[in-house]
């Protein structure tokens, strides 16, 4: 099982990002890309980016089958039937987890009533995941859960019981070919090609944003000139800048926005690692909330989550905290504005990059007064004492995590800051009437 | 009159991260910060050298430490953003700071502890929780002996986020984020006045020495005065902007003549209480001021020549410790 693992670990490393492209010519978005792209973009492949298959499903398949053998040759000689199952458990130590990994079994008939339907769950998702595999199609959680809504009770069951089996035979949940009903939203002048040969474009400027398809029937993603990637807490915000064509129009270059509308899933989350390890250039920032969840958000996309601690591929560690932080916050629009020192210079080094379409580039003024520190503007709130546990408990998986990189201690630092002042905000806090274009601008350049 | 503090001295990057609370002894000051160490600074000589680091003191950084005002300096406490209450202890004035004991986040009934006090003879702590609570410890029998209420039976009251302890024991106030302020009677184990006059929340609650006056303020920007015979709000000290700066701290003179405060904009300022004046003020940052604090008077001769005059120490997000002493002599 592990040499598998690893094995398809390589392979993933071995495809060079820019390798040229063997898939046909993703241009058939050509009517709005091709003002986009450079004429002689053929020749630059290197906006196109390969996805690497996944290619640990025989592992997956070949050890349900192995299952299936087991209990068919348990049935036989009419013995207790079994399947191997463990909890994923947060925290402990992981060199002992694998060890034990096959030690914990469901039984049928096991010893209670319980045990039993267990069984029948499980083995309805393994068969499930077993013809999906076999087919090459993905099926849905929410599909398997209305596959027997009597069995399962509950979504979270299904879900609970998909990433078990995951963590039992040692494999990603995608590696079963079941994947989350997608929640996440892009938006942006790229275009994914499918593995059927589609091409999904994702900055139509009728769009204001499009359902994230899963990345393994992604074939490669075309990112024509985009510089930035954006994740977005808020969808409200996500949809407010896309509508605007924001990444189209902002002055350090195109970008493309993400959102997972909240604590963000295992779909999107694998679809910016993948794209961050295929193309490390492509700058990835994140823009959270003011508040104990909008920071474990970040660090989910950043670090990743205890209860999917075996999934691989569903980290950024590039990812930069774009904001808001207590300095935005503090930051006040009233009373004595000064004139920037920050000039026009900083952008126009990079305009040429940043017009293109029918050269209606935007005349935003560049320049915007220099915020004095102050009082939390009225958009800042008070913590509730929820809020407060969060904070403290998010500190305590740092501190346990014994991470000490600069980004690490800078969300420690704010942490402590939002108890001391013990207020939050949300991302509205730094727009202005509902335009945070300024602001963005601003922080973008700045990192 | 306005008054004249120079800088005596600072001590630049006392601490990796922000500073969040200073606590004075005759001879020093203890400082707490974002980081797990607490820092002692001998105060007696001109440099204000590190005299003792406490290493390990709270794991997730330390927001509150206290000593008593008025107290002989050898008995501290600090709390931890993990909510552990940490006593400590020295045996002599040379001597350095020990762990005595602890209390765990779990026996704080819910809430979690926030501000701390400690009484004048050293003898008894007073903590807030988040769900508005005062609790009183007794340090030598380690064991808790009052709690005060102020929300609901079920709990439920409004963050207390500080607490003082009067210095004839007698009293004991809090601030909250609802904006009230409480006084409750030690003796009488009951509240004793509701004080009204601050609608935003209140970071901070001083005693004068004579206990005589309650100062409060917070998010609202001004220093309210209550007189503590009768309760009654007797007047502000006023903030002359129209959008005035959280006040983050509160700290009495020895003589309560004068008022020291700390805001969140980097300014520290002295008020003459009597007059109802500012008349000194401090903005050498722009970064936060978390706390400020007079340094007790002793017979310290920090230069030749320099006189005996009082002393304060404010630090904050400049992770540095800077220290001002009167002007004197014309």
């Amino acid at each position: 099982m592990y040499s598998i693992t690893t094995r398809s670990r390589n392979r993933l490393a071995a495809v060079p990002p820019s390798a040229p492209s063997s898939s046909p010519s993703p241009v058939p978005s050509s009517s709005s890309l091709s003002s986009l792209s450079s004429p002689d973009f053929n020749l630059q492949p290197s906006s196109l980016v390969l996805v690497p298959p996944s290619g640990r499903h025989g592992g997956a398949l070949s050890q349900i089958e192995e299952m299936f053998e087991t209990i068919v040759d348990s049935l036989a000689i009419g013995e207790e039937l079994t399947i191997p199952y463990r909890a994923a458990r947060s925290g402990g130590d992981p060199s002992s987890q694998s060890q034990d990994r096959r030690s914990e079994y469901v039984r049928f008939p096991g010893r209670n009533i319980h045990e039993a339907q267990r069984f029948e769950a499980i083995f309805r998702i393994l068969e499930l995941s077993h013809e999906a595999l076999l087919s090459g199609n993905l099926i849905t959680k929410r599909n398997i859960y209305y596959q027997n809504i009597d069995l399962y009770k509950s979504q979270g069951m299904v879900d609970e019981l998909v990433d078990n089996i995951a963590y039992t035979l040692g494999v990603g949940r995608e590696d079963l070919n079941i994947v989350a009903a997608a929640r996440g939203l892009i938006f942006g002048p790229i275009s994914l090609i499918m593995r059927g040969g589609d091409a999904l474009q994702c900055g139509l400027p009728t769009d204001n944003g499009i359902l994230l398809p899963s990345i393994y029937s992604v074939e490669s993603v075309e990112l024509n000139e985009v510089k930035w990637l954006l994740v977005i807490e808020k969808e409200a915000t996500f949809r407010t800048l896309a509508a605007s064509q924001y990444p189209r129009r902002c002055p350090i270059g195109p970008g493309v926005l993400v959102t997972a509308k909240g604590f963000p899933d295992l779909a999107t989350r694998r679809f910016l690692s993948i794209l961050h390890n295929a193309r490390p250039q492509l700058t990835m920032f994140a823009l959270v909330d003011y508040d104990p969840h909008g920071i474990a958000i970040l660090r989910t996309y950043k670090t990743g989550s205890k209860r999917l601690e075996h999934e691989e591929n569903v980290t950024v560690p590039g990812l930069r905290w774009l904001g808001i932080r207590s300095s935005d916050v503090l930051a006040v629009t009233d009373g004595e504005r000064l004139q920037s020192s920050y000039s026009s210079q900083n952008i126009s080094g990079q305009e040429s990059t940043g017009s293109f379409q029918d050269g209606s580039h935007d005349r935003r003024p560049n320049k915007r007064p220099r915020l004095q520190r102050r009082n939390p503007g009225n958009s800042a709130t008070l913590l509730t004492q929820g809020d407060r546990k969060k904070a403290v408990e998010v500190m305590k998986d740092i501190y346990a995590n014994g991470e000490a990189d600069d980004s690490t201690r800078e969300q420690f630092g704010e942490l402590q800051r939002m108890l001391m002042l013990n207020i939050k905000a949300e991302i509205q806090a730094v727009d202005d009437f509902g335009d945070i274009t300024n602001w963005l601008d601003e922080a973008l350049c700045r990192n | 009159m306005s008054k004249q503090y120079l800088t005596a001295h600072t001590v630049d990057q006392a601490h990796p991260t922000e500073v969040f609370s200073l606590a004075p002894t005759v001879h020093g000051l203890l400082s707490a910060s974002g980081s797990s160490t607490l820092c002692f600074h001998n105060t007696s000589e001109p440099s204000f050298p590190l005299q003792q680091k406490i290493t390990n003191a709270h794991k997730l950084g330390c927001h509150h430490v206290a000593t008593s005002r008025g107290g002989l300096g050898s008995v501290a406490a600090s709390v931890g953003f993990g909510g552990e209450i940490k006593i400590w202890k020295r045996k002599d004035d040379s001597g350095g700071w020990e762990l005595w004991w602890e209390v765990a986040p779990t026996k704080t009934n819910g809430g979690d502890v926030w501000a701390i006090a400690l009484s004048a003879d050293e003898n008894y702590l007073a903590c807030t929780t988040s769900d508005g609570r005062i609790h009183v410890w007794d340090l030598v029998a380690r064991e808790r002996i009052q709690t005060y209420e102020t929300g609901s039976s079920t709990g439920g009251g409004s963050f207390a986020m500080a607490v003082d302890l009067s210095q004839n024991g007698k009293l004991t106030a809090s601030g909250h984020e609802s904006g009230a302020v409480y006084v409750f009677n030690n003796d009488a184990g009951r509240i004793a006045y509701s004080l009204s006059g601050l609608a935003k929340p209140v970071r901070a609650v001083a005693f004068s020495p004579g206990c005589k006056r309650l100062a409060a303020a917070g998010n609202a920007g001004v220093i309210a005065i209550y007189d503590m015979e009768h309760g009654e709000h007797v007047g502000n000290l006023p903030a002359p902007t129209s959008r005035p700066a959280w006040v983050t701290s509160l700290d009495w003179n020895e003589t309560g003549e004068y008022l020291l405060s700390g805001s969140l904009d980097g300014k520290v300022k002295v008020w003459d209480v009597a007059r109802g004046a500012c008349v000194a003020t401090h903005s050498e940052t722009e970064d936060a001021i978390w706390s400020v604090r007079w340094l007790p008077k002793s017979d310290r001769v920090l230069a030749p020549g320099m006189s005996k005059g009082e002393m304060f120490c404010a630090a904050g997000a400049s992770r540095s410790l800077s220290f001002y002493r009167e002007a004197t002599g014309t």
